[in-house]
């Protein structure tokens, strides 16, 4: 099991890519491992046959463990156990080599599923390729030698679009409302439910933190109420988003209230100068959410954290976060007003001693002030910050004016 | 401006025009060069001049191009807005220094705007051999403090002659002798400037020719009609400075580049060009880009020689054929 992060200790394997006498490459996917912290591919540290596998899928080990063993002095190509009956041609392709001592064995022949494809890729077929998560050594190229242009690239994304089950599309009929009257007999009988299925390894991992923290903090809630008409107008300018700019106000206020910056084991209080904000980054209803980590966020301007926070999103959603991007956290940043809800009471991730919830920004009629004292009704962005904070580390009076020095700085934004 | 009703003009009346227009608007234009007076200039683009404006404003000048450019230099200090021929672009080397050394630098060494335009009738393509056929735009690119334009059009070249006039610092003006009485087009009356940015001389999406000048025709012949492939061309317009929003825009539509200069290869417009895209374009590239230029030779006076070493219709629409099936 090898060190996957300086705090992970141990780990899962939750699926064995090769079977037993399978050939591996070197830093070919050899299993995939779970840890409490990510799900990860664990590649192969050598090429050869695997000959052993020690600890099965579910089986958590520590660090350090063994798991398989390969054995680099097999040769490639020779059919394995499983394999009798494949077609002796492919025995005879395989070319006579020293064993383990060759610089690059070719491909096993046992996977042709994957043929070797030494290919290159323009910068532009990458990126594209990248930003749509496609696998450029799927795409048929149509350019010189069978290479892959951006047109087939763009036409292969595409295709995969169109044959993507279309959720928006309108049904071809509409079905009629009508229903026959239930018969009477039923309605008394009992209820048979559907068969339930065991919650997926993130929802179990997510419902013990969460759990463990109900368990563990005095959790209070305190809002305040914040007229964001300068983010609005600084987001326009810098074309981000609000909840970078938003981001940048707590932290200055984390820096001047380093107690929220902070984390409680025990009754061991550890506050921190440096600001490592996680930020709650939604994977889907079914997915779960993970919290990846900006480290030294009080160095970041908010183009900065805009752009940080952007590809750490998009490393969670294409599930190639490491372990060590998602630990270290010394406060949380949620977002789900994104939906429109304006009020939540989110959990505190242990061991920290707060968390920021920022709720949707709407337009709110609101008692203002001009210079001369007179009060008017106007229309104003407004949102709404929930900070849930543990009493066991701090008081009221502490986390109200923590939010009181975040809407300072909101309301009189400068870019 | 309206459609339909302008006259259509050569590239060579076009530029007397803009000239004209701007001596009538601003008693501040003069023009200086060789035989550009009473004999008209040596491709007629002064031809009545001196009779409208007088031999204050039209001067002939000795055979001395460091001497008209120097005394341009004098004259633009005291608040004159001189616009210098040389004959030949060619011979534009014996002006050098006054341009490159004095022009270019007084306004970072003395604060001083210097507003000549020098007009250099550049380009090959007609037996001029080695002295009458040069490309030495790129010269000027190297040192600050210079504008290069190189317009393509009837209507651009009014317009940039008429900006150059205007900008307040030196301007090189290329115009190229094979347009002069080859192009036409129909060219607004009165004075209106172009400005100092590319512009799309046809849209395309599958492969985008980036070049300026004469070469600009000859990238419309060469893709007008190309495997059915849609080819955008970009004319430059300005070298110096070049419109890199325009090529990179470009890029970014297009994702493969071919280059073309008239100019000898190396240090070539192009070569800052290909840099540029290098640079800050590499993530949209879908191939080399790929250069199209003068080999490093001098320009031959033997017709068959200079067309084997001009960038022909038939490279260009080769370098395309290649790159579109990368």
């Amino acid at each position: 099991m090898p060190q996957m992060g300086v705090s992970v200790v141990e780990g899962t394997v939750i699926e064995w890519r090769k079977r037993l006498g399978d050939w591996v490459e070197s830093d070919e996917t050899i299993a995939e491992v779970s840890t409490d912290k990510i799900d990860t591919e664990i590649p192969s540290p050598a090429a050869g046959r695997v000959v052993e596998i020690l600890v099965d899928v579910g089986t958590t080990v520590e660090v350090g463990v063994t798991l398989a063993r390969i054995a680099t002095d097999a040769r490639p190509g020779e059919p394995h156990d499983a394999e009798r009956d494949a077609p002796q041609a492919q025995v005879a392709a395989a070319p006579a080599q020293e064993p383990a001592a060759a610089a690059s064995p070719p491909k096993a022949p046992a996977a042709p599923a994957q043929p070797p494809r030494n290919r290159r890729y323009s910068p532009v077929v990458q990126r594209i390729a990248r930003e749509h998560d496609v696998d450029p050594n799927e795409v048929q190229g149509s350019g010189r030698d069978g290479r892959v242009s951006k047109r087939d690239v763009m036409a292969y994304v595409e295709n995969q679009r169109l044959s993507a089950p279309a959720q928006n599309d309108p049904p071809l009929h509409i079905e009629s409302p009508y229903r026959a009257d239930p018969d009477p007999g039923t309605g008394d009988g009992p209820y048979v439910p559907p068969e339930g299925r065991p919650l997926s390894r993130m929802r179990q991992l997510i419902g013990q933190n969460m759990h463990r923290s109900q368990q563990t903090a005095a959790t209070c809630t305190t809002w305040i109420e914040v007229d964001v008409s300068r983010i609005e107008l600084a987001r326009k300018q810098k074309n981000i988003t609000a909840m970078p700019l938003i981001a940048r106000c707590a932290i200055g206020a984390l820096v001047e209230f380093p107690q929220l910056n902070a984390w409680l084991e025990d009754d061991i209080h550890t506050v921190h100068e440096q600001v490592n904000l996680g930020v709650a980054v939604t994977l889907g209803d079914d997915d779960g959410l993970i919290v990846p980590v900006v480290r030294s966020a009080q160095d970041l301007s908010p183009e900065g954290l805009a752009r940080r926070i952007r590809e750490l999103a998009r490393r969670a959603r294409a599930r190639q976060l490491t372990p060590d991007e998602v630990q270290g956290a010394t406060f949380t940043l949620t977002n789900p007003g994104q939906f429109g809800s304006i009020m939540a009471t989110p959990v505190i991730s242990q061991p920290q001693v707060a968390i920021l919830d920022v709720e949707a920004i709407t337009k709110r009629p609101v008692v203002v002030t001009d210079a001369f004292g007179a009060d008017a009704i106007a229309i104003r962005p407004m949102v709404i910050l929930g900070l849930s904070w543990d009493h066991r580390a701090l008081d009221g009076a502490l986390a109200a004016r923590f939010l009181a020095n975040i809407k300072q700085r909101v309301e009189s934004y400068e870019s | 401006m309206t459609e339909g009703r302008n006259p259509i003009l050569t590239y060579l009346q076009a530029i007397s025009d803009g000239l004209r227009s701007e001596m009538r608007e601003d008693e501040r234009v003069l023009l200086m060069g060789q035989d550009i007076g009473v004999f008209g200039g040596a491709f007629k683009v002064t031809d009545g001049f001196i009779e409208e404006f007088g031999v204050d404003r039209v001067m002939d000048t000795p055979l001395a191009e460091s001497g008209i450019v120097g005394t341009a230099v004098g004259a633009a200090v005291v608040g004159m807005r001189p616009v210098c021929e040389m004959q030949f672009a060619d011979f534009v080397s014996c002006g050098f220094d006054q341009i490159i050394n004095v022009a270019a630098k007084m306004l970072y060494r003395q604060g001083l705007p210097v507003n000549i335009t020098v007009r250099l009738p550049s380009g090959g393509g007609f037996s001029g051999g080695p002295f009458h056929s040069q490309n030495p735009e790129a010269w000027f690119m190297h040192s600050p403090g210079i504008k290069v334009v190189a317009p393509s059009t009837a209507q651009d070249a009014k317009g940039m002659i008429i900006a150059s006039i205007r900008d307040p610092n030196p301007v090189v003006f290329m115009e190229h002798k094979n347009l002069y009485r080859r192009i036409k087009g129909e060219v607004p009356e009165g004075s209106y400037e172009t400005p100092f940015k590319a512009r799309v001389a046809r849209e395309g999406s599958d492969l985008v020719v980036i070049t300026y000048g004469a070469m600009v025709h000859r990238a419309l012949e060469a893709t007008e009609d190309l495997d059915d492939a849609e080819i955008m061309v970009l004319d430059l317009r300005t070298l110096k400075p070049l419109d890199e929003q325009a090529i990179l825009a470009a890029v970014r539509t297009c994702s493969k580049v071919v280059i073309v200069d008239e100019a000898n290869e190396t240090c070539a417009a192009g070569a800052q060009v290909a840099a540029l895209i290098a640079e800050h374009g590499f993530e949209d590239l879908d191939g080399p880009i790929v250069r199209v230029a003068s080999p490093d030779v001098p320009i031959p006076f033997s017709p068959p020689l200079e067309e084997a070493v001009l960038p022909s219709v038939d490279r260009v629409r080769e370098a395309c054929r290649q790159l579109l099936e990368y």
